[in-house]
Order: structure tokens, then C-alpha cells, then sequence
């Protein structure tokens, strides 16, 4: 009982089908359920709306529209019209945790972009990904990224290293950002939920701030995805278009 | 109904042709700049500055947590107890300082980077279109 009410317990991550290869464990656990629903929800939502491409466009045709546009629009003025090769990347990040997170709101559902492993490995995937574009499209003069022109010889020996760590910090922010704000939003709600559990009638006070959280975190999670997807679109700007 | 009664007023002659020519112009008038005035979504604005506000906090933690741990690490490895670390201490501050005033000032994630180019006339800071520069 006492663990049913942990607010932390909801992030424990429970192995459903044990599974595996030598010494490697491939476990089928309840994240990776989670994850393999948001895959299957997006891909039903984008591929049965987009069915019969009506004029005239049905509801879930238009979500699916409506999120196609919506990401070509931020790639197109973050990034520019040579930033539109990278849109699929873009879209599939930004479709996924918006549906992570979102889904994770659900009671009873894990969310999984409050495992730190998850929104790390996405941010690691973007930081090396934009990397090796940018010295695709540069060269070696992609390391004129961490001395600025026009700065005295002296004053590079401190700024190098700070731009270095400024760029190497990249992935640590874009996951830590998405990891904790999920982790504190559900947190909350479940320190809440465990107060209407012990105090039967007055249930009422901490379930009426349980609804008005919810109602943020609705937010915090659209929010969330946006600038996960914003930030891999300037980071990929800065590799593309190096002046 | 105006439209669809001038729509029948005019002659039939190829109406695929003209829509051919109306989607081209679309497409050429959305490459030279979308129009800010026709773009949904409430409020841009509040959006981006909660975008932007979200971003600094952590922007600036993480940068001192993960360089003091860096150069923990180093120091463990090296054997230079507190030397390492302290020096990467004042780094991280300064590599997050940069990248919050870069936040703010509006040069994106943009890192070792000068502003970008001034934008044209009118153009909105957000509404970069890169297409025209040089690059």
C-alpha cells in the first residue's frame, strides 16, 4: 500500500516480457510498451487520416495536416528552405514526445519521456546527428564555430574552452529539460493523489488541485515537445548555415 | 455565393490551367515569405515566450552541474583533486551565462556564432528566410 502511494513508483520501470540475447537484456518492459503505443497511435493517426485525401478534410485528416504544416512551418523559418531534407527527423521527434507526453498524462499510463535514458538518447541522437552535418557541409571550418572572428589572441585562450563546453552542454539541456519538467509535473500530481488516498472525505481539496495541474501539465506537455523540436531546428540552422 | 456566381460568370476555358497557375503563384508567394497575418495559432507570441522562459533556467543549471561533473571526473582520473573542478566550476557559469544572453538575445542555440545578418526591412526577427542570403 505504502508503495502504491509513492509519487515516485510511477516511474519504476516494470520488465513484462523478460527477454534475453547473451549478456544483453532486451527485456520487453512497460516503457517500451508505452513506446511502441505512441509509435502505433501516430502512425494509425497519420496514415488512416491521410487515407482518402478529401478536399474538404475530414477531423482527423486535418490533425494530420495540421501537424504536418505545423512542423514544415518551423523548419522552414528556423531552418530555411535547405533545413526541409531534415523534416521527417523533425516531425517523427516532435510527434513522438508530443504523444509521449501526452499519453503519459493519462492515469495509470507510464510516461516515458520522464526516463532520463529516453529524452537522452533523443537529445544524443539530434547533438551527434547536427555534428556530423555540420562538418559535412564545412569541413574542418566547422571548428571556427568555437573561435569567433575578430577576438584577440588572448582572450581565446578563455572563450575556446567556454564555447566548447557551451556546445558540448547541447545535449545535457535539451534532455535534462524535457526529463524534469515530466518528472516534477508528475511528481506533483502524484503527491497529490497520494493526499486524496489518506484523507477520505476531504479527497475533495487535493483532487481539485490534482484537475488544475492536469490542466497545466496538458500544457507543459504540448510545450514541451515544441521546444524539444525548436531547438533541434536551431541547432541544425547553426550547422547548415555557419557564417 | 459571390464567388461561385462569378465563378460561373466567367468563361469555361481551362479551368485546370488556372488552377495550375493559382497554385504556382501559392507556391511562389509562400517561398518568398509567409505572411505573418494569415499564420493560426492565437497568440505566437505567448507561445515563444514560454518556449524561450522554459529554456533559460535549465539552460543555465545544467551548464554548471555538467562541468563540475566533468571535471570531477577529470580530476579523479588525473589525480589533481580540486583543480580541475574549479576551473570547469567557473567555465560552466560562464558557458551558461553565454548561452542564456545567446537565448535571449534572439541568436537561437547558436554557439561561437555572430548574429545573424541584419534581416529585411520589416521581417519579423522570427521569420528568418535564409533563402535570399548568401550563405
Amino acid at each position: 500500500m505504502t508503495i502504491a502511494l509513492h509519487p515516485l513508483a510511477q516511474f519504476t520501470v516494470e520488465t513484462i516480457l523478460p527477454l534475453r540475447i547473451g549478456r544483453l537484456n532486451i527485456s520487453f518492459t512497460n516503457a517500451a510498451l508505452m513506446m511502441a503505443i505512441v509509435v502505433c497511435l501516430i502512425t494509425g493517426i497519420i496514415v488512416y487520416g491521410t487515407r482518402r485525401a478529401a478536399l474538404v478534410p475530414g477531423r482527423l485528416q486535418s490533425l494530420a495536416e495540421m501537424s504536418y504544416e505545423f512542423v514544415a512551418d518551423m523548419v522552414e523559418s528556423n531552418v530555411g528552405h535547405e533545413g526541409m531534407p531534415y523534416f521527417p527527423f523533425i516531425f517523427t521527434l516532435f510527434t513522438f514526445i508530443l504523444f509521449a507526453n501526452l499519453l503519459g498524462l493519462i492515469p495509470w499510463a507510464f510516461s516515458v519521456t520522464g526516463q532520463i535514458v529516453v529524452t537522452f538518447a533523443m537529445a544524443a541522437v539530434v547533438f551527434i546527428g547536427v555534428t556530423i552535418i555540420g562538418f559535412i557541409r564545412h569541413g574542418l571550418h566547422f571548428l571556427r564555430f568555437f573561435a569567433p572572428e575578430g577576438v584577440p589572441k588572448l582572450l581565446l585562450v578563455i572563450l575556446v574552452p567556454i564555447e566548447v563546453i557551451s556546445y558540448f552542454i547541447r545535449p545535457f539541456t535539451l534532455s535534462i529539460r524535457l526529463f524534469a519538467n515530466m518528472l516534477a509535473g508528475h511528481t506533483m500530481l502524484g503527491i497529490f493523489a497520494g493526499f486524496a488516498a489518506l484523507i477520505g472525505v476531504f479527497a475533495i481539496f487535493p483532487i481539485a488541485i490534482d484537475v488544475v495541474l492536469l490542466a497545466l501539465e496538458l500544457l507543459v506537455a504540448v510545450l514541451q515537445a515544441y521546444v524539444f523540436a525548436i531547438l533541434s531546428c536551431l541547432y541544425l540552422n547553426d550547422a547548415i548555415h555557419m557564417h | 455565393m459571390a464567388a461561385l456566381a462569378a465563378m460561373s460568370e466567367e468563361p469555361p476555358s481551362d479551368p485546370l490551367a488556372r488552377l495550375g497557375e493559382r497554385i504556382d503563384e501559392a507556391q511562389a508567394n509562400a517561398r518568398v515569405g509567409r505572411n505573418p497575418a494569415q499564420k493560426s495559432g492565437g497568440t505566437p507570441g505567448l507561445q515563444q515566450g514560454l518556449a524561450l522562459g522554459l529554456r533559460i533556467g535549465v539552460e543555465l543549471v545544467t551548464a554548471v552541474v555538467v562541468s563540475v561533473a566533468v571535471g570531477w571526473a577529470i580530476d579523479r582520473w588525473l589525480g589533481t583533486r580540486p583543480w580541475v573542478m574549479l576551473v570547469m566550476f567557473f567555465l560552466g557559469i560562464a558557458a551558461g551565462m553565454l548561452n542564456v544572453y545567446r537565448a535571449v538575445t534572439g541568436t537561437g542555440g547558436a554557439v561561437g556564432f555572430r548574429r545573424p545578418p541584419p534581416q529585411h526591412a520589416g521581417a519579423p526577427p522570427q521569420k528568418r528566410n535564409w533563402d535570399d542570403e548568401e550563405c
